[in-house]
């Protein structure tokens, strides 16, 4: 009997099945996708420890005998022993040991220790790969929360897609309720009206579920292949995520799916049959309101229809509950994350692309190579297309400026009152300041010197005098003053760790103007004192200095409006001429521009696929709610029509709807975003024009249209069928009471 | 004055290999202030007669004349603001709009043409009805026989050339039944109302000046009782 009612109810009620079968494919296609990323994302991780750390998940370390080593091997549990030299000297070799049941490695470990008379001192355990395996012990204090934050997200999933896709059951269901009454009344038992419910549920799903979990796993596919565009491939030194799927993890996604529509089946149908016949038989099905409402602003500005409109969205709020939130969150998300990725963009692009543009082309870093050792300065500026190639060398020391050396804008500023104690150290003369030594080869010295007007000499310092305005906070247009009066003819300089031995160099010139490197002064200590000095000079007093300096690093310079074609070329041949000499690591400005460029682009449509993918619930939820609501209505239309509403009224009414659900999440965003938006320019110090000229306008009216094309599609929809209810036969048909 | 004329109205449902004959020749003319009683039993075409006669359905054939208007000539919009206007409709289970206020829902045929409503009639009408205290209340929150008085306010609003009532009583107990009688009455003597009540129940429709009794689609007796 119950096969009869559901294939007559399912033929009858195109339109509530059609609503069920898009929430169980929103449903199946966003679990899938989460499943299959998340474990894609755990395999990834299991392969990048693996990689950098290697694959074992006990180590001994010292020396084991071949015996002992056989007896490791002989143990039931244990899969492989690899003995391997370890990376650190001064210690004696590592045996790497791999378990079968990687559950009881802290236990037999235990017991192989015990028999081969070795301390648990020698053992140590790959804590960071157990614990993806969700295999913890307790001595490990690292909270490695990966796998568990995994399990949470698929839960929180599972509960939001409960909530999000029950709705679409109950709406099905509540239209049916007068007929549940009287299957009662004649002696259908609650639970065999719960059986027939979650029997049609699950024919309608069935298909849906199938689908969507295909498309989840293409969509994971997609995703992982955009990711690797996103973050970078194999020449950039990351480990390229290659996509899997595991049998269990499609059972798993299966399962999940399933008991998330049973739940959102059951629900409803548990709610439904606990009526008694007299309830279910007199259930109209209609929207009630609890308290009455005045929707004084669709009131204000469509009238009636307005008031009508706002009322039935009112009645319907607990069933579009879910269309509202998801299309706020989503519309909020996509425009806010334009928003910040446009402002990130300009400003990545203000202060570094631009700002260096006429800085550098290429950027090498030379790996534990001190200035001196480098010997092909002159070769790569030989190279055809460099314009400039500067070797140099970063090193702190701290510098002791006496009261009397201050310019008079510093004392105006309060002198170094407003310094920490690290930054400025009282001593008897004067005051100790963090001075960085940037060390260039002797050549580009000489070219630094001409380009600031000083005669070049290789025997002193040229110093860096300025200072920025402290009382000045925008970052991005900061205002600089003289640091010192530049009278001084010497600097002294003594380590930067607080040793007393200090050295006297002669000062070249003070100036303002910098040697054109990829380097930011003064950024987070802005009593520094930055020192720029030759290779020569360096040479006699690193003795006495002796802080260790950074990585030796070449600042090349192309032509003007050099192309990347061009950039690819010299980085080629600046790589052939340090190739087996020096280990280094070259950057090319255009490549890292586009590189940067992709990475947004990448994330922009990772998190603008999640906003879509929200959307698609609120729109589906609003498609559910409208062409389930025809039937749950008819009664409601053909009221307003008795009183005398024209269907060209009820079409207003209609209308209003719609643009009332589209446009209250747009509106809520709007309101939102607006002064976010205004309070991260102003924090920003960017200039508002700029940023309106580049606001993401187009991608977020498409969004939006999307949003309301959507919502406005689907009551278009809705109204085809409404408009084609008879009066006289609702009025007529009583079972509709 | 003629209020209401019916010219052999006649209504076929169903196709024509089985139609299902609902009114067959209706000949009836009503005039303002009359206070009619159609009685018939179920099946016998009450409804459908109500039904025509407010707009809601068309005669298959027949003229039916509202207050001079032929509503064979109307349009969907044009007989939406005929009932809006013309007809003031009751029926049995009340017809409220659930969403909005007794106060709005009496108002709304008037906030439909965006018009104010007359105050001294307003008060009128809801104090004769005995609803004034319930005007911010919700009709879920008003028992079977307060809706049903909404209900006829509501459908006197508009000061209508004809109010037609179906089986008004028929959702009521005893009590609420002889109350929604008497306020038909009442708006029939007080305000001249035209009033033409659908019902099976021959104690109510003993109530009406006039009885029309319907038997299988026709009028097989017409009574002026006094």
């Amino acid at each position: 009997m119950w096969r009869d009612y559901t294939s007559s109810s399912l033929k009858h009620n195109r339109s509530a099945g059609l609503s069920i079968t898009i929430a169980a494919l929103i449903a199946a296609l966003l679990l899938s996708l989460l499943c299959g990323l998340l474990y894609n994302l755990w395999k990834y991780e299991v392969e990048r420890i693996t990689l950098e750390e290697g694959n074992w998940h006990s180590r001994i370390t010292g020396e084991l005998s071949e015996a002992e080593l056989e007896t490791i091997r002989n143990y039931a549990n244990v899969r492989e022993v690899a003995v391997h030299a370890p990376e650190d000297k001064g210690t004696g070799p590592a045996v790497d040991i791999v378990f079968h049941r990687k559950s009881a490695v802290f236990s037999d470990m235990l017991r192989i220790a015990e028999q081969l008379g070795i301390c648990q001192e020698r053992v140590q355990y790959h804590y960071a790969l157990l614990a993806l395996y969700l295999i913890r012990d307790a001595s490990d204090p690292a909270p490695r929360l990966l796998f568990p934050v995994f399990l949470l997200i698929t839960i929180v999933a599972s509960f939001s897609l409960i909530l999000i896709i029950h709705n679409a059951f109950a709406v099905s269901m509540q239209a049916r309720v007068h007929q549940f009454g009287i299957l009662s009344s004649v002696g259908a038992t609650p639970r065999q009206i719960r059986a027939g419910l979650l029997q049609e549920a699950a024919v309608l799903s069935a298909g849906p579920v199938l689908i969507g979990n295909l498309l989840g796993i293409a969509g994971s596919a997609g995703i992982t292949i955009l990711s690797n565009t996103a973050l970078g491939n194999a020449e950039t030194g990351r480990h390229v995520a290659v996509f899997g799927y595991h049998p269990a993890v499609l059972l798993l996604t299966v399962l999940v799916t399933a008991f998330t529509i049973w739940i959102s089946a059951w629900l409803p149908a548990r709610k439904l049959s606990r009526l008694t016949p007299l309830q279910a038989i007199q259930n109209t099905g209609e929207l009630q309101l609890s308290r009455k409402k005045n929707p004084r602003l669709l009131s204000l500005l469509f009238g009636v229809e307005g008031e009508l409109a706002g009322n039935a969205l009112k009645a319907q709020k607990k069933s579009l509950r879910t269309a509202s939130l998801s299309l706020l969150l989503s519309f909020l998300a996509f425009s806010l994350m334009q928003c910040v990725f446009t402002l990130s963009q300009i400003s990545t692009r203000e202060t570094y692309f631009a700002r260096y543009q006429d800085v550098w082309d290429i950027q090498t870093t030379l790996r534990g190579v001190a200035i001196e050792e480098f010997h092909v300065a002159e070769a790569i500026r030989a190279l055809d297309g460099v314009e400039s190639a500067i070797a140099y060398q970063r090193g702190m020391a701290r510098c002791l400026i006496p009261e009397e050396a201050l310019s008079d804008e510093m004392l105006a500023l309060g002198g170094f009152h407003g310094a920490s104690a690290e930054e400025a150290i009282p001593a008897d003369d004067g005051w100790l300041v963090h001075a960085p030594i940037v060390v260039l080869d002797d050549a580009s010295f000489s070219a630094y010197c001409r380009q600031i007007g000083v005669e070049p000499r290789l025997d002193g310092a040229v110093v860096l005098n300025q200072i920025r305005d402290i009382t000045n906070p925008d970052f991005r247009h900061p205002v600089f003053l003289p640091y010192l009066k530049g009278s001084s003819g010497v600097s002294v300089l003594q380590q930067s760790g607080g040793a007393s031995e200090r050295a006297e160099i002669p000062v070249l010139a003070y100036t303002r103007e910098v040697p054109s490197l990829r380097e930011e002064y003064a950024k987070e200590d802005y009593y520094e004192l930055v020192h720029f000095v030759p290779a020569s000079l360096w040479s006699t007093i690193k003795g006495r200095l002796g802080g260790a300096l950074e990585d030796c690093a070449i600042c090349i310079r192309g032509r003007e409006g050099v192309s990347l074609e061009e950039l690819n070329a010299i980085q080629n041949a600046v790589a052939g001429l340090l190739q087996g000499r020096y280990t280094a690591e070259l950057e090319n400005r255009i490549q890292e521009q586009q590189t940067n460029d992709t990475q947004i682009q990448g994330m922009k449509t990772v998190f603008g696929g999640f906003c879509v993918l929200l959307a698609l619930i609120g729109i589906g939820n609003v498609f559910s709610n409208t062409l389930g609501f025809v039937r749950q209505r008819r009664r409601e239309f053909a009221r307003y029509l008795s009183v005398g509403l024209t269907p060209g009224e009820l079409q207003k009414m209609f209308c209003t709807e719609a643009i009332a659900l589209a446009g209250k999440p747009i509106l809520i965003s709007l309101l939102i975003i607006v002064p976010l938006v205004g309070v991260m320019i102003q924090s920003s110090y960017m200039d508002v024009g700029t940023f309106l000229r580049e606001a993401p306008l187009c991608p977020i009216g498409l969004f939006l249209l999307a949003i309301v094309g959507s919502v406005a599609l689907a009551y278009r929809l809705a109204w085809g069928q409404v408009s084609k209810i008879s009066l006289a036969e609702v009025l007529r048909d009583d079972s509709m009471l | 004055m003629e209020i209401l004329r019916c010219e052999g109205v006649r209504k076929v449902y169903g196709d024509r290999s089985n139609p299902v004959v609902a009114l067959d020749g209706i000949d009836l003319t009503v005039f303002k202030g009359d206070f009619v009683a159609i009685l018939g039993a179920s099946g016998s075409g009450k409804s459908t007669l109500l039904h025509i006669l407010g707009s809601v359905d068309r005669p298959t054939a027949g003229k039916v004349y509202v207050d001079g208007t032929d509503l064979s000539t109307l349009n969907q919009t044009q007989a939406a603001i005929f009932r809006r206007r013309k007809v003031g409709l009751v029926y049995q289970f009340y017809n409220l709009i659930p969403t909005l206020t007794v106060r709005k829902n009496i108002l709304l045929p008037l906030a439909l043409d965006k018009k104010k409503p007359n105050r001294t009639f307003f008060d009128q009408v809801v104090g004769a009805l005995g609803i004034a205290d319930k005007l911010d209340a919700l009709p879920s929150q008003l028992s079977g026989g307060q809706q049903q008085r909404v209900a006829i306010a509501r459908s006197l609003i508009y000061r209508p050339a004809l109010l037609l009532a179906d089986e008004p009583t028929g959702n009521l107990d005893q009590r609420n039944s002889k109350e929604v009688v008497d306020m038909l009455k009442l708006s029939n003597r007080n305000l001249e109302q035209t009033i033409l009540l659908i019902t099976h129940d021959e104690k109510v429709a003993a109530e009406a000046e006039r009885i029309v009794v319907l038997e299988d689609g026709r009028i097989v007796s017409d009574e002026r009782r006094r």
